[in-house]
């Protein structure tokens, strides 16, 4: 027959692939999932979809999904299944032999953004209450925390300031560090429409992207910096908007720190920030440095969009309180068609932020050494909470080579693969006594596990993400969970064997707990997301249904004004020399998700099998590299192979891939260095050499690769 | 082009037939019942708020009218002919009829004439737009002799996770507007004239050799599943 088979039954819930939040309607025949429909009343997505969100959700039933639970005394023995009764007891004595030999403080959990807003709770609720400290951090690390810090550093909440939909409003889009086509394509979608509406367009990005240029879309100003000069050239535009007088005074008088502002004002508009000065700098033009402000200030409505090309370097957290500082001198916040908006990469990159999987904080960005917070928690927890803050995720590394971190419980997150510097956290994990994984697949971290607990998929599980744009948005169980249990369900099971006893009859009753103690969430509860679809928070009793537009009045900050912070340039250490004279930056590509664990397991491996390297024609002849040549890039820290493909996207000098695959082992050679203020890795700027491999060599090479690298897909 | 008010107002579950509108109010009667909606808003619309659904193929309410099916012909008075209710726009005190008998006889020759290049064997069991038609409209066959059809042209199954299967193709264009005013990236055309006019990929490529992004948006809208998702397959797909 040619006729198509009907879904017997449709379950609503979320797409668990990348910060845009899109809603689905799970479609099922026979208990088998054989269709993902984008749901119209999706507020995100409004009934549209991307490649990944809508095919690509084969992995789930892929083969090589771990049902059964595994355990072995060293890393180097093989895999033992045992029930999850033996899992459970094992892991639970284990971490308390490491707690009772090396210290309390010898043990730590990592959350990851994959993760429901419930199982990021639990995790850190399972670091605080059950292992007694806060050594509880989340992948958000090593993508956004710079944007926790900057956002609340200027306007006060680290959060995107609008809804999606905004866009439809703004007159003029400044994309900062984002590849929305790719990286988030249902809102490049929603981009592209207002730009074919009339809107302006400034893309700030060293890569010629999709956003740059397709069909119907071509930007008004772009702005392809040099890696690693963000900072400069945001300073320069506040450059132009200061001794062009471009700022809003009135919003300025009004809305924020008049004193800060005129600080502000007398530093950027140093000469050290002219467009010339930066222009030679960054590799810009001057001029479209002056014609981006320009048009920014004069928008009526002006909204930024950024992503990690914002966040990904030594100074991310400055790059962020730029377009702080930007937005609120031009008055661009408080309204519908401006704000300043993250690109999270991850499904619940948000909430992974909100929920308190930080060392320093509980939910809703509390301080755990503030005493009346920590009491709010003992109470409704029952014990006796730790009032120093945790390790952070490197430290934890360097605590583990150091000798005194030997034990870590990680839910959905593949360090080893995806964090930088891959040598480091190799020989740190090889320290560890214990090391639970829990996620679907034998990841590359799991080398390193000694307990492996098998996860459940986002189609297998209920609960909730908060997606880029703080919307909490229902996840919903379409089918049984491969291995018995949704993952929170295995947590609690954890925490109930290592003494501390807890009960919940649903991922609701967590949900609801998360509302008890974290006061953006005050108001979201199971009951409201069936009733209204999704809300962002806040959401408490002055926004029953959520907000959309943040800093409408005030700005989230002790005297509800917004403020001005000084953003000094300084150049990043990582820098070209004769040896290295190439920069390389990473992104992502449409086809592929974040490190390929659930994209490289579908037919989306047909678009994108491997990672390329883009480099210049220039660049790539002078190196006597032939269009698809295997090409060896080296930088201080290591060296990779990989295919080279002759780019217009990137311009000479400049090359670039993305990290999809573990074969390339691209964090071989990103650097060491991060975030001066959040460790958020420099992953955007590192010096590299390129030279062609010997075909002989590649052969043999990539036989030796094929023994030992290979992930199963 | 939409706002972003008259997308929050999609339903689940329900096709208004045009992009709801955000416009002053104006009112008419459907069918003896009166109804207001806002300016700028089709009859189409209008008849569906007021729960008359008239037949439609080539209109969906997630894209702009484009009144090519010419299934939705209605009657409104003072105007003559049957103009199509997707590219009609209300206007005050407008009457219109969408149901008589001359109505449901050219309904009828439209949709015959579409079952007339579709593969038959498939006309049974089918649950598309396209077979939500047939049965609105009680059309079972066709009572032209054989002639020249679509019936054997090449099914192009490039992509991992959809098929394109010119078969059952009604060249509404759904697809083409979709790729444009939905998802933006242009890959899809109307290529050739008349009986030649067909869908095509890029410069005339396979779909995935194309520009395609494979966002299926084309799959979601298209009303005859001449685009649809693989997945709805046990193994290799295959006619008759």
């Amino acid at each position: 027959m040619a006729n198509p088979i009907k879904p017997d039954k449709s379950v609503t819930t979320t797409c668990a692939y990348c910060g845009v939040g899109c809603g689905f309607k799970a479609e099922t025949h026979q208990g088998r999932i054989v269709r993902m429909m984008p749901w119209k009343e999706g507020k995100a997505n409004h009934g549209h979809s991307c490649i990944k969100g809508r095919f690509a959700f084969d992995y789930y039933v892929s083969e090589d999904r771990i049902r059964t639970p595994m355990i072995r005394s060293s890393i180097d023995d093989p895999w033992t299944p045992v029930t999850w009764e033996k899992a459970i007891a094992h892991a639970a004595s284990e971490l308390r032999r490491v707690q009772s030999k090396y210290g309390n403080k010898s043990v730590g959990a990592i959350s990851s953004s994959r993760c429901t807003n419930e199982e990021i709770f639990l995790t850190q609720k399972f670091a605080r209450a059950v292992l007694g400290n806060n050594n509880i951090d989340n992948c958000a690390r090593i993508c956004h925390s710079p944007t926790q810090f900057g956002l609340s550093a200027t306007v006060g909440w680290g959060a995107a300031s609008q809804h999606f939909d905004s866009i439809l409003q703004a007159d003029v889009i400044m994309v900062v560090g984002a590849n929305p086509t790719e990286g988030h394509p249902v809102f490049g979608s929603l981009l592209k429409r207002r730009v074919r509406q009339g809107a302006k367009l400034i893309v700030i990005d060293p890569r010629k992207t999709e956003t740059v240029e397709s069909p119907h879309i071509k930007a008004h100003a772009h702005l392809n910096l040099r890696p690693g000069t963000n900072v400069a050239v945001l300073d320069s535009i506040a450059n132009v908007v200061v001794r062009e007088r471009l700022f809003n005074e009135a919003f300025v008088k009004e809305r924020c720190e008049w004193d800060e502002f005129q600080r502000w004002a007398e530093f950027v508009s140093s000469d050290r920030y002219s467009p010339e000065a930066i222009g030679a700098e960054a590799g810009v033009d001057p001029e479209l440095i002056r014609k981006a402000a320009r048009m920014y200030a004069s928008g009526p409505n002006s909204t930024i969009y950024y992503g990690l090309g914002v966040t990904e370097h030594s100074q991310g957290s400055t790059g962020v309180m730029c377009l702080g500082n930007l937005s609120l001198a031009c008055g661009m916040l408080g309204r519908e068609g401006v704000g300043i908006n993250p690109l999270r990469g991850q499904g619940n990159v948000q909430g992974g932020s909100c929920l308190g999987s930080w060392p320093h904080v509980f939910s809703g960005y509390r301080f755990v050494t503030d005493d009346d917070v920590r009491k709010t928690f003992e109470d409704d927890w029952g014990v006796t909470l730790d009032s120093e803050p945790g390790l952070r995720l490197p430290n934890m590394f360097d605590a583990a080579i150091a000798g005194h971190f030997r034990g870590m419980y990680i839910m959905g997150e593949d360090p080893v693969q995806s964090d930088p510097n891959q040598g480091h956290i190799i020989e740190a994990m090889r320290q560890m006594e214990c090391v639970v994984v829990q996620d679907l697949f034998l990841n590359e971290t799991a080398k390193y596990a000694h307990v492996f607990l098998p996860g459940s998929s986002s189609l297998e599980k209920d609960g909730t993400f908060t997606s880029a744009e703080r919307r909490v948005n229902r996840v919903r169980k379409v089918v049984e969970p491969l291995a018995g249990y949704q993952d929170w369900e295995v947590l609690v099971m954890l925490m109930n064997a290592m003494g501390y006893p807890v009960k919940y009859a649903h991922a609701g009753e967590i949900l609801d707990e998360i509302a008890r103690l974290s006061p953006a969430y005050k108001g979201i509860s199971f009951d409201l997301l069936d009733r209204v679809g999704s809300a962002q928070w806040p959401c408490d009793e002055n926004a029953p249904e959520g907000t959309e537009v943040l800093h409408r009045e005030k700005f989230p900050r002790a005297n509800g004004r917004g403020t001005f912070m000084l953003t000094e340039y300084v150049p990043t250490a990582e820098r070209t020399n004769d040896k290295f004279p190439l920069l390389l930056t990473t992104g992502r590509i449409l086809t592929q998700y974040n490190v390929g664990t659930q994209t490289r397991r579908t037919a989306n491996n047909r678009w994108h099998s491997e990672d390329v390297l883009e480099i210049s024609e220039h660049d790539a002849k002078s190196r006597g590299i032939n269009d698809g040549d295997r090409v060896k890039i080296a930088s201080r820290f290591g060296s990779t192979e990989l295919k080279a493909k002759y780019s217009t996207r990137v311009a000479s000098g400049i090359v670039y891939t993305t990290f999809h695959h573990a074969e390339t082992r691209i964090n071989v050679i990103t650097s060491d260095l991060s975030d001066w203020a959040t460790n958020c890795p420099e992953y955007k700027v590192t010096a590299v050499e390129v030279v062609r491999v010997e075909k002989r060599d590649a052969a043999k090479r990539s036989k030796s690769v094929t023994h030992t690298e290979t992930v199963p897909a | 082009m939409q706002l972003w008010s008259e997308l929050r107002e999609l339903e689940d579950g329900i096709d208004y037939g045009t992009p709801p509108r955000q416009g002053s109010p104006v009112t008419l009667e459907v069918d003896g019942q009166s109804i207001t909606v806002p300016s700028g808003s089709s009859v189409m619309l209008a008849a569906a708020k007021a729960r008359r659904n008239i037949p439609k193929l080539c209109a969906t309410d997630t894209l702009e009218a484009w009144g090519s099916c010419r299934l939705c012909l209605v009657e409104i008075e003072g105007r003559s002919g049957f103009p199509a209710s997707c590219t009609t726009i209300v206007s005050e005190g407008m009457v219109v009829k969408t149901q008589s008998e001359k109505l449901q006889q050219l309904r009828k020759g439209v949709l015959e004439l579409y079952l007339s290049d579709f593969p038959a064997e498939d006309v049974e069991g089918g649950w598309s737009e396209f077979h939500d038609m047939l049965a609105q409209c009680g059309v079972k066959s066709h009572p032209y002799e054989p002639a020249e059809t679509h019936l054997e042209s090449a099914v192009d199954a490039s992509n991992p996770y959809f098929l394109f299967d010119p078969a059952k193709c009604i060249v509404c264009n759904r697809c083409v507007r979709a790729c444009e005013e939905i998802q933006g990236t242009f890959a899809l055309t109307i290529q050739g004239r008349g009986f030649d006019s067909k869908v095509a990929a890029g410069q005339d490529q396979t779909f995935f050799q194309s520009d395609c992004v494979s966002c299926g948006a084309c799959v979601q809208t298209c009303p005859s599943q001449a685009l649809v998702e693989k997945s709805l397959f046990e193994g290799e797909y295959s006619r008759g």
